[in-house]
């Protein structure tokens, strides 16, 4: 018999240890005091530590008891416009998804200490790795959109500043800012989800929502249905680099190693398949928003095997490997298989978080290799042949995506946005405004 | 009147008195500096005193509830203003002008007088004109001038035309709501703020251009006046406006532009809020309010800070200097937050609160707010990126002095502060608009106003706008 208040205890537990960390850690830091590096191991390895510990506990009452989703509210933010609910979905998916997080995000963290140890930034990456640890916890546990929202904007917003770590650095900083626009604008078609499910359903509650009984979907009609769901899709496809977003990964590469690792090979690019794995009910229920699934799914993964064999860097070699399999659990989510989709997330997360760190020590030992021998290895993955330049090169430039995107988006935008403040200033110019002046 | 409120008035008026005092006697800029911060800080402390004692005496208080809150607001941006002013811009002048700016605003937001207002409202303009003199700021003054002229004028007509005894007048109210859609910047008479922010001083003009008199205006004389189909276009208006303004920003290669199109964006936020009749979207609306208020206002002090150390500034070529000033660095960052609407800050709950009841009223177009957020976030990211990173800073001394530092951590602390417990303010806003909505519809032309829905009140079918669900 599951002991209800223990597992809440268990799950808050589980919350409160990282948000502890993160308000020991800002402050110090914004006061121009951080804690030794020493404290700081220590401080991060006791919270999440005891993060996992309750989260294992919660995950083996959970087990032990009837396994039915339980809401956990913790009460109104605010009452406004119809009120901000405070709710934590605790469930199988939600426990599992959570422990993964945490579990990944220690072993990044006890790497990490000697990875940057007397790196300038050392106190910045900690604060901004427990503000991720604590926005995936959100996103996990969320059980109403608009927490789903908070926990989506903390993991978009240190991800971009962990891409722009090296901050002394020009291309990082212009890197950051990319990947922050893509997820600018999932953050802005999850907004838009949250306030129409908000609008049709009157409200914002996940499990009754999504809870897969049907209940609660039965208050949207099919059209608004269909908008949601593809809001989702455009949310869930920005965070995780599905086509058409999935120029913004390589460039994430700017970033440590190890907030590599954890973002783009384990724990961010899953956060979009989490999102459409929480909003499966939903997907099911409209043709074309399975069809629109399926279809993001597969073509990111055609299109991120092909570009993964041309990749020239460790990194980015592995970040679209990391890609390809995203695809294929997106289109395993579209297809009813969630079990699959759940344990195929899981498995390619933690591969990729082994190679991503791994691959400093593995290029170490090639280049030795190369060395001794006085010739260079053989790359493992030749494009092929047969396939021929075209091709090649296509893959070689991701697709040329990033000059389409400059070309067809960028470009335009800039110049209508010129063209409109020509016309303020002009504005300003017209005799009536200027007291006749009309100067330049 | 009893013997509390009086006297709370009067230091009210005294403390920035006390600094106009001063300048008049000609006491030098070091020691304007010490009256002003001093008066300052206590204004602070004396204008929350309500909030606080308002629940165990109600009686000694009977002030309007969103004037207990907007008027510590203009202590506070005072107290900013006073603290964070780099030593090399500190004039008689401008402490003289800012103590009567803050005048202005505590008396505009302890009345509801047409009359008053008007005088306010032309007095601010004329600090405003005031604080451009000579030749170098000619072109701004005059842009200045030109639409200020325009929005006094319609105003005066306005208030002419539906103030109290006029009789029913439809045109009146649509004049108010003109003058304040002029004031503050929404299409089309957005044109003037970028201006007057890239030619002119940016402190005047950001303190100006801020929502606070227009908005409140736009409270206490649009609304209960003005009809439904009027307040309705101002506010779709002000959500092309924000879209406009933030899309903009995006583009901008100058600092100060990049500042005055963001004002353009929250401004229009604001009004789009405020214009939908509705007590979400009220609540939304002011809460946003003080936020951007808050965060424009403590950006552009920031942009000017930094100018007083590098010169003009550009957005197109990084400047560095994280490792020199990393609290400036990290406050930028919070304000920029706040006006991304991030988790955390005060942003997200008014433009969570904001949107959603912009999505009921129009629920197409209202996803414009969206967007505008959205937008708006990406360039406050963009100015702090290329202010603050991109290179090693090579300056000499560009460390913030510790008052500065303090003044803008203030700020950071009140966005972030607020953002995580919005209870009490929330609270104290929606009885604010609350009272607005219980005043009774002033002339033919206005609808009756409107409350919305119950908090949890689920819906299958679209609303019709202003009505409850």
């Amino acid at each position: 018999m599951t002991s209800l208040p223990s597992l809440r205890f268990c799950v808050l537990a589980a919350l409160a240890g990282p948000a502890l960390l993160l308000a020991l850690l800002a402050p110090a830091g914004f006061l121009g005091r951080p804690w030794s590096e020493r404290w700081t191991g220590r401080l991060t390895r006791a919270a999440l530590s005891a993060s996992f510990a309750a989260l294992l506990l919660a995950a083996l009452l959970y087990g032990a008891g009837p396994r039915k989703p339980v809401v956990l509210s913790l009460g109104q933010w605010f009452s406004a416009a119809g009120g901000f609910s405070f709710d934590l979905l605790i469930d199988g998916w939600s426990l599992a998804f959570a422990s993964l997080a945490v579990a990944i995000c220690g072993v990044v963290s006890s790497f990490s200490f000697r990875y940057l140890h007397r790196e300038p930034g050392f106190h910045r990456y900690f604060v901004l790795l427990v503000s991720f640890v604590v926005g995936l916890l959100l996103v996990a546990f969320a059980g109403s959109i608009e927490v789903l929202f908070a926990g989506w904007e903390i993991l978009g917003l240190s991800s971009a500043l962990l891409v722009a770590f090296f901050h002394e650095r020009p291309a990082p900083v212009d890197n950051g800012l990319r990947v922050f626009a893509f997820y600018r604008a999932g953050d802005a078609c999850m907004l838009a989800a949250a306030v129409l499910l908000h609008h049709w359903a009157g409200s914002g509650s996940l499990s009754l929502l999504f809870s897969g009984a049907g209940a609660g979907l039965s208050r949207l009609g099919p059209e608004h249905v269909a908008a949601i769901g593809v809001l989702l899709i455009a949310a869930a496809a920005a965070k995780s680099a599905l086509l058409p977003f999935s120029t913004w990964l390589p460039r994430a590469m700017e970033g440590p190693t190890p907030s590599s690792a954890v973002y783009y090979g384990a724990l961010s690019i899953h956060a979009g398949c989490f999102l459409l794995f929480r909003a499966a009910p939903l997907i099911d229920a409209c043709a074309t928003t399975r069809v629109l699934a399926a279809a993001a799914g597969a073509s990111t993964a055609a299109y991120a095997a092909l570009v993964a064999r041309a990749q020239t860097d460790v990194k980015s070699r592995l970040c679209f490997s990391s890609l390809t399999q995203v695809g294929v659990i997106v289109v395993e989510i579209a297809l009813g298989w969630r079990l699959l989709a759940f344990a195929h997330m899981t498995g390619n997360a933690c591969l990729r978080l082994l190679q991503f760190l791994a691959a400093p020590n593995a290029l170490h030992d090639l280049h030795q290799l190369e060395n001794e021998l006085g010739a260079r290895v053989a790359a493992a993955h030749e494009p092929p042949k047969a396939a021929g330049a075209a091709v090649y090169l296509w893959a070689l430039e991701r697709g040329f995506l990033d000059g389409l995107i400059d070309r067809r988006l960028v470009a335009p935008a800039a110049r209508l946005a010129g063209r409109l403040e020509a016309l303020d200033r002009r504005l300003c110019r017209e005799p009536w405004v200027s007291g006749g002046a009309g100067e330049p | 009147m009893n013997l509390e409120l009086g006297v709370w008035l009067a230091a009210l008026a005294l403390l920035p008195g006390a600094v106009l005092l001063a300048c008049l006697f000609g006491a030098s800029a070091r020691r304007l500096y010490v009256v002003a911060a001093s008066c300052a800080a206590a204004l602070a402390c004396v204008s929350a005193l309500p909030l606080v004692l308002v629940h165990r005496a109600p009686a000694a208080w009977p002030l309007p509830p969103l004037s207990m809150v907007l008027v510590p607001f203009a202590a506070l941006l005072w107290l900013l203003t006073v603290v964070v002013t780099p030593s090399g811009r500190r004039t008689e002048a401008g402490f003289a002008r800012t103590a009567a700016a803050c005048m202005l605003d505590l008396g505009a937001f302890l009345t509801d007088s047409p009359v008053l207002l008007l005088a306010i409202w032309a007095a601010g303009g004329a600090l405003l004109l005031a604080s451009h003199p000579g030749r170098p700021y000619a072109r701004a003054r005059r842009v200045a001038a030109a639409y200020l002229t325009a929005s006094t004028v319609l105003l005066a007509a306005g208030v002419a035309l539906a103030g109290p005894g006029a009789g029913p007048a439809p045109w009146g109210a649509g004049l108010i709501l003109a003058a304040v859609l002029a004031r503050n910047g929404i299409f089309p008479f957005h044109a003037w703020i970028p201006e007057t922010f890239e030619r002119g001083r940016i402190g005047p003009v950001a303190r100006f251009a801020a929502p606070q008199l227009g908005a409140y205006v736009a409270l206490v004389l649009a609304l209960p006046r003005a009809g439904a189909g009027e307040l309705r276009v101002a506010a779709l208006l002000a959500l092309l406006t924000a879209v406009y303004g933030s899309f903009l920003a995006l583009h901008q290669s100058d600092a100060r532009r990049a500042c005055g199109y963001l004002f353009v964006s929250q401004s229009a936020l604001v009004m789009a809020g405020l214009d939908l009749r509705a007590r979400d979207a009220l609540v939304g609306s002011l809460i946003l309010w003080l936020c951007s208020g808050l965060a424009l206002a403590a950006l552009a002090r920031a942009v000017l800070a930094l100018e007083a150390r590098r010169g003009r500034l550009r957005l197109d070529v990084r400047h560095g200097g994280y490792e020199r000033m990393p609290q400036l660095a990290v406050c930028f960052l919070v304000m920029c937050l706040a006006i991304a609407d991030f988790p955390g800050t005060l942003g997200f709950v008014g433009a969570e609160v904001l949107v959603r009841a912009t999505v009921d009223a129009f629920p197409l177009l209202g996803l414009l707010a969206v967007a505008a957020v959205a937008m708006a976030g990406l360039a406050a990211l963009r100015m702090y990126f290329s202010l603050f990173c991109g290179r090693k800073d090579s300056g000499a001394h560009l460390a913030m002095r510790r008052r500065e530092g303090l003044g803008f951590a203030v700020a950071a602390l009140a966005l972030v502060g607020f953002g995580l417990a919005p209870g009490g303010l929330v609270r104290a806003l929606s009885r604010g608009g609350d009272a607005l909505l219980r005043r009774p519809a002033v002339g033919l032309a206005a609808a009756p106003l409107t409350r919305d829905r119950p908090a949890a009140a689920p819906r299958s079918k679209r609303c019709p706008p202003g009505r409850p669900g």
